[in-house]
């Protein structure tokens, strides 16, 4: 029943971000908090109109603005302008997400820091290394089928040798064998990055406490991928909640121990770290999604 | 015959691909990585003390190896031009320090790690990006280096990190802020974070 529910909405969420009002193309037109940005490509529609400085040979995009004392050379100005817009994304629970942006600033650190912290002065670090390598393997799943549905065949050739080649010889994928000895790398997709091959918009930010920044294509990804982890199909009957909870925060902790120092140093280097990390997660998922 | 061979030598010559004019960016920011993170493994600059003195060498590695004014330009975009002459100069040099302090903190989490300068795509006519890989024990982190040629010599214009790129990122907070606040109440809020980081 509750699978249906999840199935149905899921479908829902697709049909929505389908949609022109959420299309990362019409994006300008369609958000309120991207204003800014319609402002910006409007007045670069400009071309033909009169421009006012005398040294114009460019052809690029200068703003048809009075003239101001202090204005550049054409060519800065242009370069300044012609500096490609980096990707969108609407932004219309931005109340509910900044809010849970500080739920999983405290989060972060009053729980998870101490904890991880804890945890790496326990775990010496080639454990940590082989946990996580057993995770990446376990997860292979997912990767194998996104990359089947992206049609990378290649990729998912090389994620299936993987993970024989880890499970056998890396010893239960505690080692990367494959990337060691083989030399073949870790192919990562997921759900979330088929949706962007298959050109779905992200729809719009949403910050879900203690997993974090995403968007609602992205979750529905997320979701989708679980059905495939083995996490869910492990043992007779359905793994409890609280022992699938248990591994799934296991998995983080050790994830996180690599990592620490980083949210540090992005909320050092921002101006405002709620704009930062909505700004990076965007930039940081089309990257991938290109890859 | 023999004009034949001398044709596919020639022919082959040119293939050939010039090494001198395409490594100078990536030799050019190897050379300046590598120096900043000789001065952040230096063990006799360690502890508060030598805190200064490692932010002015690296402030003068960083004057050789980034174009502040080009990056200040970009990033605030059609912004700049809001921004009168004195104010202009008053960004870059916040930026620099909010830059060069973001970036030390970055590399400084790398530095024990071994960093593998790869190659370079032409981006246009006068701009380059710089490959270089991070290797750390779970992943590589690809550190990109988009340099621009200036005056002669090749200086970053930005920094994209796994798909980040720093002026984008810093763009767009600049543009929320400026939405709803003037360019001098903009450099009120980076002289406070200067001043307080």
């Amino acid at each position: 029943m509750i699978k249906l529910i999840i199935l149905i909405a899921g479908v829902i969420g697709i049909v929505f971000c389908f949609s022109p009002a959420f299309s990362d193309n019409a994006l300008p037109s369609a958000s309120p908090c991207c204003r800014q940005d319609q402002e910006v490509t409007s007045s670069q529609g400009e071309k033909p109109a009169p421009i006012q400085d005398k040294l114009t040979e460019d052809q690029d995009e200068s703003v048809a603005k009075p003239d101001q004392p202090q204005e550049p050379s054409d060519q800065e100005e242009s370069i300044a302008e012609e500096e490609e817009e980096g990707p969108q994304i609407a932004d219309p629970l931005s109340p509910w997400n900044k809010a849970m942006y500080h739920v999983n600033d405290k989060f972060y650190f009053w729980v998870l820091k101490p904890v991880t912290q804890g945890y790496s002065s326990v775990v010496p670090e080639d454990m940590r290394v082989s946990f996580s390598n057993f995770y990446e393997n376990v997860s292979t799943p997912i990767r194998f089928v996104s990359n089947l549905l992206q049609l990378k065949f290649k990729s998912a050739g090389n994620e299936l040798v993987r993970f024989v080649a880890n499970s056998l010889f890396g010893v239960a994928g505690f080692g990367d064998f494959a990337k060691e000895k083989m030399d073949i790398k870790r192919h990562d997709e997921d759900l979330g990055q088929t949706f962007a091959h298959y050109g779905i918009g992200h729809g719009f930010y949403i910050v879900w406490p203690i997993l974090g920044p995403s968007s609602l294509r992205d979750s529905i990804g997320f979701v989708g991928d679980r059905f495939l982890h083995p996490l869910g199909y492990i043992g007779p009957g359905e793994l409890s909640l609280g022992a699938a909870a248990g591994i799934y925060a296991h998995e983080e902790v050790n994830d996180t121990s690599f990592h620490i120092g980083e949210y540090e140093d992005l909320k050092k280097a921002a101006i405002d770290p709620y704009i930062s990390i909505r700004d990076a997660y965007v930039q940081h998922r089309q990257k991938k999604a290109e890859e | 015959m023999k004009k034949f061979f001398s044709g596919l030598y020639l022919l082959a010559f040119l293939m050939f691909p010039l090494p001198l004019f395409a490594s100078v960016p990536l030799t050019t920011v190897e050379g300046h990585v590598n120096s900043v993170l000789k001065i952040l493994r230096d063990p006799a600059l360690k502890g508060e003390a030598a805190k200064k003195t490692k932010k002015e060498k690296i402030r003068t590695i960083s004057e050789k190896m980034f174009d502040f004014a080009e990056l200040s330009k970009r990033t605030l975009g059609p912004n700049w031009k809001n921004f009168n002459t004195e104010q202009q100069k008053e960004f870059i040099t916040l930026y620099r320090d909010i830059l060069e302090d973001a970036y030390m903190d970055r590399i400084m989490a790398y530095k024990d790690e071994k960093v593998i300068f790869q190659k370079e795509n032409m981006l246009s006519g006068d701009t380059v990006e710089v490959q270089s890989n991070v290797i750390t024990k779970t992943a590589e982190t690809p550190i990109n280096y988009r340099l621009i040629l200036k005056g002669g010599e090749w200086k970053v214009y930005d920094v994209v990190i796994e798909g980040v790129s720093l002026i984008k990122n810093y763009r767009t907070q600049f543009r929320e802020i400026l939405a709803n606040k003037s360019p001098e109440e903009l450099l009120k809020v980076l002289r406070k974070k200067v001043g307080k980081a």
